[in-house]
């Protein structure tokens, strides 16, 4: 049975591999319901496989996981029955049109679906193409008849694997428009993306995801502004300065830059306490400090983070 | 520019009975690279052939009898039952199997929640819809011819006429449901088609031949789609004779083999 569940997606310890390959990494995902939740990560983190895995595309190699308070793949028909998704590219039949698209489309949906297929054309503002075959459409177009079949099911869930691609400037506005819409009617919305921009702009909750596995999740602003932070230090002989803040407490990463020294420091620490003791083993070991300057971490950072280190590790 | 979209329960009309087997059938008869070669190998060769016939016979009347007649609707018979019409259920079978595959959209059907199951038995009466009513077309044409163009020679009986279309539309059955699960299977609609034609046309020929082989000749599919036709042999010191119990009994397997193995791969395919 379903339950009215305070979470959309609950996965716990869920993985997916692909022989030695480890795509989703013990992924323990909640997504409250009726947020606008960002699955940000660099491509090759995990993303679509995750989807994949929830939308019962393909199975998971251990976990349990939960879509709209049903067991999956236990109840996988019931609980997909009100979720519409875009995983990777919208495929077609290029010979239909798009209205015979989506009447392919709503037959495998509930009997409604092919109620809605003026109203979903219209919306995405496909209506007057949409007698034309699938094969004469730009990659926009396709884009936004992909987002038409999400919606034939009148769905609870939408879940959208980067949805944006290959939508010009003007569309990629007014999917933001759509998406907010559905949202203000207490809709939940997945959004994964490679686009930081992209997420900030249209999510309220982020998971951050790198190589399987989720590094941070929580609300936009939480992952924004929390209290993991770092100080960035102005200092004479950086060098020098990094042996003397070794084995100071709280430090998550120490980082030689050109002109001292940049620090993250655990959320659980103090900002302020960790700033001052830095400064005074830095003054005891005689490099003159010019600038201490302690600032939160941007979801901006945390990403260039992960990135930057998928860029040296490979 | 609104979203909503009310939850309220809507009737379903009667129109929409059987919808996914009638999107099926769309799939299959918008698409011109299937419906033109099934038009070709069922219409196509009854017409070539009782035109080429025919054309013998009003150039030289002395050495070419007419058109119509018992012995040319045996001919026709043969081309629909055994050989074009085979070929023509193989693609509609093949582009069955595979079309949501090759254009992606097999990932989106899975995805609504929809039994694999359910989506893979659709196939089965949207494709002979696609397919039966060509062969229904091309043996209503050849009956017709075999009257209408008989001169002096014997016609059919109804009993034949009705054995005969019988046999046309369950042959053809078969293979397409054959063509349909190794297509599901295999995944690619031209290694389907070509793995099928071969075996259809020079390697069943080949193994039939091989009398070394003796009863194992008769899980042939040809051998028991022969047996089950109402035609004598083409030639009868040729022929591996079995009971009509046994060419049932092999059709059947062939199909739950095949069926089976494409129902499983559906079933077990990653989306």
């Amino acid at each position: 049975m379903a339950t009215q569940s305070e979470y959309v997606i609950e996965t716990e310890g869920l993985k997916k591999s692909f022989g030695e390959q480890v795509a989703v990494d013990g992924v323990d995902l909640r997504v409250p319901r009726g947020s606008a939740f960002g699955y940000l990560g660099p491509n090759g983190a995990g993303k679509t496989t995750l989807i994949r895995v929830l939308l019962g595309l393909t199975r998971p190699s251990a976990g349990t996981m939960r879509v709209l308070g049903r067991p999956m793949p236990k109840e996988r028909s019931q609980a997909l029955t009100h979720v519409g998704a875009i995983v990777e590219e919208p495929g077609f039949h290029k010979h239909l049109s798009g209205r015979e698209n989506l009447w392919v489309a709503a037959a495998a949906r509930e009997p409604t679906a092919h109620m809605r297929i003026d109203k979903v054309l219209e919306q995405v503002g496909l209506a007057d193409r949409a007698d034309d075959r699938v094969s004469t459409y730009s990659q926009g177009m396709r884009q936004r008849l992909g987002i038409a079949r999400c919606l034939l099911s009148d769905p609870e869930l939408l879940i959208l694997d980067e949805p944006t691609n290959g939508l010009d400037p003007g569309g990629i506005q007014e999917f933001r428009g759509l998406v907010r819409a559905w949202i203000a009617e207490g809709r939940t919305l997945v959004l994964s993306s490679h686009l930081l921009d992209e997420v900030e702009k249209i999510c309220d909750h982020v998971a951050i995801v790198d190589r399987g596995k989720i590094v941070a999740q929580g609300t936009l602003s939480e992952l924004s502004t929390g209290d993991d932070g770092a100080i960035t230090i102005g200092c004479d002989e950086p060098h020098k300065a990094l042996a003397a803040v070794d084995g100071a407490g709280s430090l998550r990463e120490v980082e030689e830059t050109a002109g001292g020294l940049r620090v993250l420091v655990k959320p659980d620490a103090s900002l302020e306490k960790v700033a001052a003791e830095l400064n005074t083993r830095l003054v005891a070991a005689g490099i003159a400090v010019h600038r201490l300057e302690p600032s939160h971490v941007s979801l901006e950072h945390r990403f260039l983070e992960i990135t930057r280190r998928l860029g040296e590790n490979s | 520019m609104t979203t909503s979209e009310s939850a309220v329960q809507i009737p379903k009309p009667p129109h929409l009975l059987f919808r996914m087997e009638r999107a099926e059938l769309l799939k299959l008869r918008k698409s011109l690279g299937v419906w033109v070669p099934t038009a070709i190998l069922t219409v196509g060769v009854i017409v070539i052939m009782y035109t080429a016939v025919e054309l013998f016979h009003v150039s030289n009347s002395t050495k070419y009898g007419p058109a119509g007649g018992t012995v040319n609707f045996e001919r026709a018979l043969f081309l629909m039952g055994q050989i074009a019409g085979m070929i023509a259920a193989a693609l509609v079978g093949a582009a069955a199997g595979t079309h949501d595959l090759s254009s992606n959209v097999f990932r989106d059907l899975v995805s609504t929640g929809r039994s694999r199951t359910r989506l893979y038995l659709a196939r089965i009466p949207g494709g002979l819809a696609m397919l039966l009513p060509f062969m229904a077309v091309a043996y209503a044409l050849a009956a017709v011819l075999s009257v209408v163009l008989a001169g002096g020679l014997a016609t059919p009986s109804v009993t034949l006429f009705v054995k005969a279309g019988l046999y046309v539309l369950f042959s053809a059955s078969v293979v397409y449901v054959i063509a349909l699960g190794l297509g599901s299977l295999v995944g690619s609609r031209a290694a389907t088609i070509s793995i099928l034609i071969a075996y259809l046309l020079p390697v069943q020929a080949i193994l039939r031949n091989i009398t070394v082989l003796g009863r194992a000749r008769d899980g042939l599919l040809s051998v028991a789609v022969e047996r089950i036709s109402p035609l004598p042999p083409p030639d009868p010191h040729d022929a591996v004779s079995m009971p009509l119990t046994t060419s049932l009994i092999v059709l059947v397997i062939w199909v739950a083999v095949f069926g089976g193995l494409g129902l499983w791969r559906t079933q077990k395919r990653d989306a």
